[in-house]
């Protein structure tokens, strides 16, 4: 970008577009920005080399080279694992580059699971997958602020919400809840609170954006264990909660690809709203049979915070005008008490929800003068008519009306948005 | 003076990471070393593991044991005693919640209760054997191939048992190192 943008001014000089001394500062000014930044695409490579050099030695080790003694063995099983710490060590004493940091210690993770589970090999202890991912993560979790690690944070959230799922989901057998996974990922949020404080524009603060709720959207499921309509209630919780915290001015004022948080969020909200308008579900499957499960205080938990989300926001004064998406939790909580002995009335007023979201998505984005967005919007509608062309009795021809009629909209709101930003580009050269 | 912590803490770091896969050597050699020694008959076949390799695993006949008691839990812990029969072979005496007060005695898991063969399946956490990748496939053929021959019960597990730890050290098919006997 910044390459392309200095090879353009010999044009723009020629042109009489910029004087020579802005070109010159213009150029100075990049090249000073390059000299403070470590070189990214060589950082990107250290970690990707450490990675697969790292894997590589695990599937050698797990060749069980049966030609070597025990003892032979088990000296190989700490090699990697001594020459990871090394060239950790060397880079901390010799305060070398975060490339340096960041390729060894993405190494240094792998030795120490190689090293685990190549003991395990020697001396025949099939352990469970569980507790060797869990041993792993954390002997591992004190290089991400030791070495100020992203790479590291990453390999954290990805294995912390692989030992959630081999320690929570399990077929046949009763599952147990992961707790110990809240408490891993706790223990690394003060890294990503410094990534969004100090480096809130940079690229690895946006996949942490997206990593955090994808890890928490695959895990909540091992939570629900004994009543699994608590299980929808959760989610939708959870995605609420994910929305409000988009609309917190730290991921808000980003681009929106950038905000994991809020994409998730609106997506989830309207996948579960979409299940939960239609009434087979309110007629089966919402069942509770005791309030005493620990899902309803984890709905409890969601709860507040969603509130307090909210609250927080408004004393931002970012609540400036009515958004139905952040209070849909309010109301889909009380659908759902109500859900559990009437099966119409919260069937209907989901689907007069879904609608009223899809309305105010496709204002958004006119507002805003976003096309995705109100494509987005109009989506939503999309979606739930054609859920509803499924199981209602309406005769064919209303529903074919329907059709017409949301496809209409399509090109309407389309066309006259278009129509709008070419006067107003208009309006700007005049 | 930053850096010197920041070094220190990793020291620590260091060492933790270098103690617990040395605790676990530690502990197996122990057994090795010290456990008394249990033969299981066995039957193997080979998966394998995305970390550790190829194994196989070992179906124990001694993973049965016949109780009228009804209330065991799938995946529930539970201790298993053990002698030695006439041929060196174990034997299961009883099989307990508790950790029982005798000196040979393995820590395993429930995996069913068959209600119909009022039977107890236990499973051992000794049930993987892994194996030189090039070889597990023809021990599994060759295990077959010797139940076939005349001579009964003739590949077992070698496991050294103390204090209810438990570590597989060989697979011997007709006396031989399974890995020997596949060289063969």
């Amino acid at each position: 970008m910044n390459s392309k943008l200095i090879k353009e001014l010999p044009e723009l000089i020629e042109n009489k577009v910029i004087s020579k001394e802005v070109a010159l500062s213009i150029e100075q000014y990049y090249h000073s920005k390059q000299n403070n930044s470590p070189n990214k695409l060589f950082m990107v490579f250290g970690v990707l080399g450490s990675i697969l050099v790292g894997l590589g030695i695990i599937l050698i080790l797990a060749h069980n080279w049966d030609d070597f003694t025990r003892s032979t063995k088990t000296i190989f099983a700490f090699l990697p694992l001594l020459i990871g710490q090394f060239f950790v060590g060397f880079s901390i004493l010799k305060k070398k580059s975060a490339t340096w940091k960041e390729a060894s210690g993405t190494f240094l993770f792998f030795a120490v699971g190689a090293s685990i589970s190549l003991v395990a090999q020697i001396y025949n202890i099939p352990g469970n997958m569980s507790s060797f991912l869990l041993t792993w993560i954390l002997l591992c979790l004190p290089l991400i602020y030791l070495l100020k690690s992203n790479s590291i944070m990453i390999l954290h959230l990805v294995f912390i919400t692989w030992y959630a799922c081999s320690y929570g989901y399990s077929f046949m057998n009763y599952s147990n809840s992961p707790w110990l996974y809240l408490a891993l990922l706790a223990l690394s949020l003060p890294h990503y609170w410094q990534l969004l404080i100090h480096k809130l524009d940079a690229n690895i603060t946006s996949i942490i954006n997206w990593l955090v709720p994808l890890s928490l959207i695959i895990t909540l499921g091992a939570f629900v264990e004994h009543e699994e309509a608590l299980g929808f209630l959760l989610y939708l919780l959870l995605f609420s909660l994910f929305y409000n915290i988009g609309k917190i001015p730290y991921f808000e004022n980003q681009k929106l690809r950038r905000n994991g948080f809020l994409i998730t969020g609106s997506l989830g909200i309207v996948i579960i709203l979409l299940i939960a308008s239609f009434r087979w579900l309110w007629k089966d499957i919402i069942r509770i049979d005791s309030f005493q499960v620990q899902e309803l205080y984890m709905s409890a938990v969601l709860f507040l915070m969603s509130i307090l989300t909210l609250v927080y926001l408004y004393l931002k004064h970012k609540v400036k005008s009515f958004n139905i998406f952040q209070f849909v939790f309010v109301i889909f909580t009380v659908l759902f008490f109500i859900g559990i002995n009437n099966e119409m009335v919260p069937a209907i007023l989901v689907n007069m929800l879904i609608f009223a979201l899809g309305v105010v998505t496709v204002k958004i984005g006119a507002d805003k003068f976003h096309f995705g967005v109100l494509n987005y919007g109009l989506l939503i509608i999309a979606a739930l008519v054609t859920c509803r062309f499924f199981d209602t009795d309406m005769s064919f021809v209303l529903r074919g009306l329907l059709f017409v009629g949301v496809g209409v909209g399509f090109f309407l709101t389309n066309y006259y948005m278009l129509k709008k930003q070419k006067s107003k580009t208009n309006s700007l050269k005049q | 003076m930053k850096t010197l912590y920041i070094f220190i803490l990793f020291i620590i770091v260091v060492c933790a990471q270098l103690f617990v896969p040395s605790q676990m050597i530690f502990q197996q050699e122990d057994v090795l070393k010290t456990g008394t020694a249990f033969k299981f008959k066995t039957q193997p076949v080979d998966p394998s593991d995305p970390f550790k390799g190829k194994y196989i695993f070992l179906n124990y006949e001694a993973s049965t044991f016949s109780t009228a008691d009804t209330t065991w839990q799938r995946n529930e812990d539970v201790y298993v005693t053990i002698k030695h029969d006439s041929l060196g072979f174990v034997q299961v005496t009883q099989v307990t919640k508790n950790e029982p007060k005798s000196e040979f005695y393995i820590k395993a898991k429930v995996d069913w209760y068959n209600e119909f063969e009022k039977e107890l399946n236990i499973v051992y956490p000794f049930n993987k054997f892994y194996m030189d990748e090039t070889k597990a496939y023809n021990a599994e053929l060759a295990h077959m191939k010797a139940q076939q021959d005349s001579i009964p019960n003739n590949t077992y597990a070698l496991v050294f048992i103390k204090n209810g730890k438990a570590v597989l050290d060989n697979v011997f098919i007709n006396e031989i190192p399974i890995a020997k006997y596949v060289e063969k």
